[in-house]
């Protein structure tokens, strides 16, 4: 064939491809291809910041590395990102920042945490992110890219490949990009950025540490506390327990929110049900090795083992009933999914057990 | 650093993190640094097993100790 096809533009394959195996070569990937980067197309990222470039984003003194606005962008782009996401993917990393895990050496460690982003406001809508159907799913650039961009940032900028400075045992496969917005149109009660203070017109990232997201099939029931009873039984799983205690993000589907909500249930109020409902007996903890903390590093142990004292719960004398949650505010609570079925998840994290979530505000194009 | 800071010091990971030790030992600029490496695991094992794998690296242990 003679040329291409009349109103394609030309372009040489093989050029493609040797940029894109170049980029495998010398690692700057998650194992897929990257979007290659020239000068002039990361200049449109920049120019969506008022921040220089220069300016630094995020430092990991432990390993003598920074990342610069400049950095993320090039990342950002390589991720697939559109010019215009470039604004939520800064606000990730002064949520990441905030939430202060990552400065720590989370992202070395052998649990194989990643960082899932929560954006809320009205930059779900301009970018197109997903919060309804398959929210944790693939099949949308922004969800995808913006998440992506993080984890690129993470290997490119401060080295973290796996097994090497990443010395993740499993690692999970939020690891590629974890992503959602929060189905704010479909939620009964307050967005959770203006929740947590921020005014609905603004848009915000908040950063958690995740270690998974665990399905909850609750189709059955229009009873609160049977729906609340299968969340709790769901957060407090022992096998979640390497601490005392834990801290974990409840992602309602709609329809879940609705029958709280019509119930007459506020937030608060799922969340103080959670919380009271998270706990183990002193059994069931035994019955897997975790009725006792270590004296040295509080993880959890026997009671059998050596280096075993008595937990914070025994302390306190609470009987038979050890807590998996320190407080109420250990759980957040947002709303994401179709409103299609009885389907929720929890979010288990590793990071605040209470306080405020990490949030930055997304900076307004007009910056 | 703390050999940096005149403490003489060495540091000891199982076999299974040999590779993310030389990793961070090259972040710090001393991709030399010396390791005593014990067999892993060691969060489930009993005192007497840690210590039956920790005797046969003792002399290495004083021996980086010593700067030798």
């Amino acid at each position: 064939m003679d040329g291409a096809p009349a109103g394609l533009p030309v372009i040489d394959v093989d050029a493609v491809r040797r940029v894109l195996e170049e980029y495998a070569e010398r690692g700057w990937t998650d194992g897929l291809p990257v979007m290659p980067v020239t000068e002039s197309y990361l200049a449109e990222f920049l120019e969506q910041t008022s921040r220089g470039p220069d300016e630094v984003l995020l430092s990991m003194p432990h390993l003598n590395r920074a990342c610069t606005v400049r950095v993320a962008a090039i990342n950002a782009a390589m991720a697939g990102c559109r010019p215009e996401y470039f604004p939520v993917v800064l606000a990730a990393w002064s949520a990441l920042e905030a939430e202060g895990y990552v400065t720590r050496g989370i992202w070395q460690s052998t649990t194989g945490t990643a960082p899932m982003l929560l954006v809320n406001g009205p930059i779900r809508e301009q970018l197109g992110l997903n919060s309804k159907g398959n929210v944790f799913g693939s099949g949308f650039r922004a969800n995808a890219t913006i998440g992506r961009a993080i984890r690129l940032t993470a290997i490119n900028a401060f080295g973290l490949r796996p097994r090497e400075l990443d010395q993740a045992t499993q690692g999970n496969p939020a690891k590629y990009t974890a992503c959602i917005a929060e189905n704010e149109e479909e939620s009964p009660w307050p967005p959770f950025h203006v929740e947590h203070g921020f005014d609905a017109s603004e848009s915000t990232v908040t950063a958690m540490t995740m270690r998974s997201v665990v399905h909850i099939e609750a189709r059955h029931t229009t009873v609160p506390e049977q729906l609340g009873r299968d969340l709790a039984d769901t957060v407090r799983r022992t096998g979640a327990l390497i601490h005392e205690t834990i801290s974990a993000c409840i992602a309602l589907g709609p329809e879940h929110a609705s029958l709280f909500a019509g119930a007459g249930w506020t937030k608060d109020d799922v969340r103080r049900f959670v919380y009271e409902h998270a706990v183990n007996s002193r059994e069931a903890l035994a019955a897997v090795g975790k009725d006792a903390v270590s004296g040295k590093t509080r993880w959890r142990l026997s009671s059998e083992h050596p280096d075993a004292t008595a937990d914070t719960a025994a302390e306190q004398g609470s009987g038979n009933v050890v807590s998996v949650l320190n407080s109420e505010q250990a759980v957040q609570i947002v709303v994401a999914g179709a409103q299609n079925a009885g389907v929720s998840a929890v979010i288990e994290t590793f990071g605040p057990r209470g306080g405020p979530p990490a949030t930055a505000t997304v900076e307004s194009a007009s910056a | 650093m703390l050999e940096r800071a005149g403490v003489p010091t060495v540091s000891i990971c199982t076999d299974a993190f040999v590779v993310p030790a030389r990793a961070m030992a090259d972040v710090y600029g001393a991709p030399e640094f010396e390791f005593v490496t014990i067999p892993h695991p060691i969060a489930s094992l009993s005192p007497p097993q840690i210590e039956a794998n920790v005797r046969p690296v003792i002399t290495e242990v004083v021996r980086i100790l010593a700067g030798g």
